[in-house]
């Protein structure tokens, strides 16, 4: 068991450094001078030059990027070009933001998810399965930013009742924070929770189908033990796997949320970062992003065996 | 008939907001204000970077030049009160205010001033636009009060050029943390900045005009989605917006209950930029042909809602030396296919046209643009190009066929001197004329002198020149003393406040 991990680790690792050279070389490849962008339209060739030097951007690509990466092992993630401040600083800031943000996301759609799914699964065949089915396939349709615009017109706009945009910090304000978030949290949860809603009625299914749940079945054990005990523990493998996905995905959906509700979140930075051509603080996001969806499918992998004595990492 | 009833409605809607600022209940000191921005700048100093997005939120609210702009375009006192020129032309005397300080505490003087002004006329000091300032010679110190600005030559409009944002003042020694601390003498410190949320100015009590600002502090939140910043707006989480709002959110302001809306001058000319050194836009006939195939009044009409002013030069009605061209090429579809065939393209020919993706009215515009191209047999291939490679590759690599862009900066006509600025239009006669205009004797000859580049550059038909942006603005019912024109990109709060 250690040794899968020590390996998968070290993958996970290799995985976050090769994200991080093919973000880098696909900035390089596109046309766009950060120092152009800095200055703004009418300045002169000097003053780019000038900029560009001061910037450290005269030194060759590839020994920017060792450089980078050395500072990123040792923990120093750079400067922005863009906001003078050190990237992790940056970084922590909008964290502040996407976490609550994705958290709270992934939390309404398990919310939702797990018990109708499950109870979709055990009523197959009756009048609920195929309406519930239908619902989750038209959630799943809808796109995140259209339903958060919705909501805004109709509980900002239209009732006044939340924020149309914008944050506040829980040290700030908490009912505020909360309040700030909610529209959000729920346009990007929604459309997560239609989508594992399928997911968790067919592992369901799938086990609900197996041998032994028959011979549980056949030795009287009621309904609920069955389900509980028996299928949804054998359900978990699938379930957990459900869930790391769909938390990589509320992290990339913030991006476009974030845009919908202004608000200063990490997706609405990168976009500022890659808008800016401003490499340091978006290969600093970036390398967040890889490490997050690696490290959760690292923690999806080592659950296996916590969850079905039977996996066996050798 | 119709384009002149709306223009009448025009009219109209112009006077009552002119009529209810005759109306504005007496000016009240307290209260915030929340104004919606739409894109973060590289930094706050607008003496580092030419983005139009600093002297939005800085210009007048936190950093102060010698003389400014008020809210009519004229040229006012600032830090200087009074100031004088040499019948030469060649010295200009300005007397600085008394008693003014920096938001740091430090006392503005003639030191700040020659310091300033030093780096400005430097063109490797990283200043923006030094351009502005080459006929400086030198900057001395007369007496404790008196500043003397030397010229190598008469400069008509060196006046405009210190009232623009890059002119603005800091204490002497500050230009390095200016970017990340804007420090300046205006009535509002740059209190506090929360990267991708907000700016926050707090009132500056040590501020020289007496009992202003009234608002104790004014919220800039930026919010780059226009469907959102106008949700924020109905929602009631900001107060105003001035800045990119679209003529069809102004339509639902003017029946909104708790807003108002005001509609007047700026300084963007929306113009159609041809590649002029590129087959075939290096032949005057084609760029003539594609002037006569647009229909401009349909296009304000159409996309705009009626508002918005056809132009046909690169100038405002609201600049002082305005001349009106749209005479010079009229709408004739008829007689751009004529001068199509005359140029060798009876069957047309096919174009690459793009569009800048953050700018909305452009791409609209560039859409009908296209659709009326294709009216008179030219083939037009419209693609959308992001920000940051429309400035890399179009502007200042020149590489492409046509594309569309709202030049807001005032008093920029200056380009066509430039055969690299993007348009590749290489006319010597235009810098000779800007030379002349620059050292003409007086404001008339000069004012003359500008007419004439503006009638050259319509003649060759070097851009099209399409309307020129109203300046719309949404508020808040309470809000008063907010600028309704734009003669500088600047949401000035200096007399705005708020009486319920």
């Amino acid at each position: 068991m250690l040794a899968f991990l020590v390996r998968r680790f070290l993958s996970a690792i290799l995985s976050v450094v090769l994200a991080s050279v093919v973000v880098f070389g696909a900035l390089l490849a596109v046309p766009g001078d950060p120092a152009a962008v800095i200055l703004g339209m009418n300045a002169s060739p000097e003053a780019r030059q000038a900029l560009s030097r001061q910037l450290g951007l005269d030194v060759p690509a590839p020994e920017r990027y060792v450089r980078w990466l050395a500072g990123a092992f040792r923990g120093d993630l750079g400067e922005s070009l863009n906001y003078q401040r050190p990237v992790s600083g940056l970084i922590a800031d909008r964290l502040r933001v996407s976490v609550p943000l994705a958290l709270g996301a992934a939390l309404i759609a398990c919310l939702i998810a797990f018990p109708i799914g499950i109870f979709a699964a055990l009523r197959r065949g009756s009048f609920w399965d195929p309406l519930l089915t239908s619902l989750s396939q038209l959630g799943a349709a809808i796109p995140s930013f259209w339903l958060g615009l919705i909501f805004i017109l109709y509980f900002a706009v239209e009732l006044r009742w939340l924020p149309a945009s914008g944050f506040v910090p829980f040290a700030e304000d908490p009912v505020r924070w909360a309040r700030s978030l909610l529209l959000p949290v729920l346009a990007l949860g929604l459309g997560q929770a239609a989508v594992m809603t399928r997911m968790t009625r067919a592992a369901m299914l799938d086990v609900l189908s197996q041998d032994f749940v028959r011979t549980a079945r056949s030795k009287g054990l009621p309904q609920r033990g069955v389900v509980l005990k028996h299928a949804l523990r054998n359900a978990m493998v699938t379930i957990v796997t459900i869930l790391g996905l769909s938390l990589s995905n509320v992290f990339i959906g913030s991006i476009v949320i974030e845009q919908v509700f202004a608000l200063p979140g990490l997706g609405r930075l990168a976009l500022t970062a890659i808008g800016t051509r401003d490499f340091p603080l978006l290969q600093g996001e970036i390398l967040l992003y890889a490490a997050t969806i690696v490290g959760l499918g690292f923690l999806v992998d080592a659950s296996y065996g916590l969850l079905d004595p039977r996996i066996r990492y050798d | 008939m119709r384009n002149r009833w709306i223009l009448s409605l025009a009219v109209a809607v112009g006077l009552c907001a002119g009529w209810a600022a005759a109306q504005d209940p007496a000016p009240q000191a307290g209260g915030s204000l929340v104004v919606a921005i739409t894109a973060e700048p590289p930094g706050w100093d607008p003496s580092a970077s030419t983005s139009q997005e600093i002297p939005r939120v800085v210009y007048d609210n936190v950093m102060q030049g010698l003389v400014r702009f008020d809210r009519t375009g004229a040229i006012v006192p600032a830090l200087a009160t009074e100031w004088n020129v040499s019948d030469d032309g060649l010295t200009w005397t300005f007397r600085l205010r008394e008693g003014v300080t920096f938001h740091d505490g430090s006392a503005f003087d003639t030191a700040d001033v020659i310091e300033k002004f030093e780096r400005a006329m430097d063109p490797d000091s990283g200043h923006t636009n030094s351009q502005y300032y080459e006929a400086i010679e030198s900057v001395e110190a007369v007496d404790e009060n008196t500043v003397a600005f030397h010229l190598s030559r008469p400069s008509s409009s060196l006046l405009y050029n210190l009232a623009r944002p890059d002119s603005v003042i800091n204490p002497s020694g500050t230009a390095e943390t200016q970017r990340t601390q804007p420090v300046g003498t205006g009535p509002f410190t740059f209190a506090e900045y929360v990267p991708g949320s907000h700016v926050r100015l707090d009132r500056f009590d040590g501020y020289w005009e007496e009992g202003l600002p009234y608002l104790d502090s004014a919220t800039f939140r930026i919010i780059s989605d226009p469907n959102a910043r106008f949700a924020a707006l109905q929602a009631g989480d900001i107060d105003m917006i001035g800045v990119a709002l679209l003529p069809e959110q102004f339509q639902q302001v003017l029946s909104n209950p708790d807003l108002k809306g005001t509609q007047g001058t700026g300084t963007a000319e929306i113009t159609l930029a041809m590649n002029n050194t590129r087959e075939p836009f290096d032949d005057v006939r084609v760029r003539q042909a594609i002037t006569l195939a647009i229909d401009k009044n349909a296009i304000v009409n159409g996309a705009m809602f009626g508002l918005g002013t056809v132009i046909g030069t690169h100038m405002s009605p609201s600049e002082g030396y305005y001349v009106d061209l749209t005479e010079t090429y009229p709408y004739d579809p008829q007689r751009a296919r004529e001068l199509l065939e005359e140029a060798g393209y009876p069957d047309g020919f096919t174009i690459e046209f793009e569009l800048p993706e953050p700018y909305n009215i452009e791409r609209r515009t560039g859409e009908v643009i296209a659709q009326q191209l294709e009216q008179v047999g030219i083939d037009v291939e419209l693609s959308v190009v992001e920000w940051a490679t429309w400035i890399d590759r179009i502007f200042l690599g020149g590489d492409y066929d046509m594309t569309i862009i709202g030049h807001s900066e005032p008093r920029d006509i200056n380009v066509y001197a430039n055969p690299d600025y993007y348009y590749h239009y290489d006319n010597p006669a235009i810098a000779q004329l800007l030379e002349e205009a620059e050292t003409a004797p007086t404001q008339e000859e000069a004012t003359a002198k500008y007419q004439e580049i503006a009638r050259t550059i319509a003649n060759d038909a070097v851009n099209v020149w399409v309307f020129s942006s109203p300046y719309l603005v949404a508020v808040k019912r309470d809000v008063y003393g907010f600028w309704t024109d734009q003669p500088t990109p600047a949401i000035d709060l200096v007399q705005v406040y708020r009486a319920p």
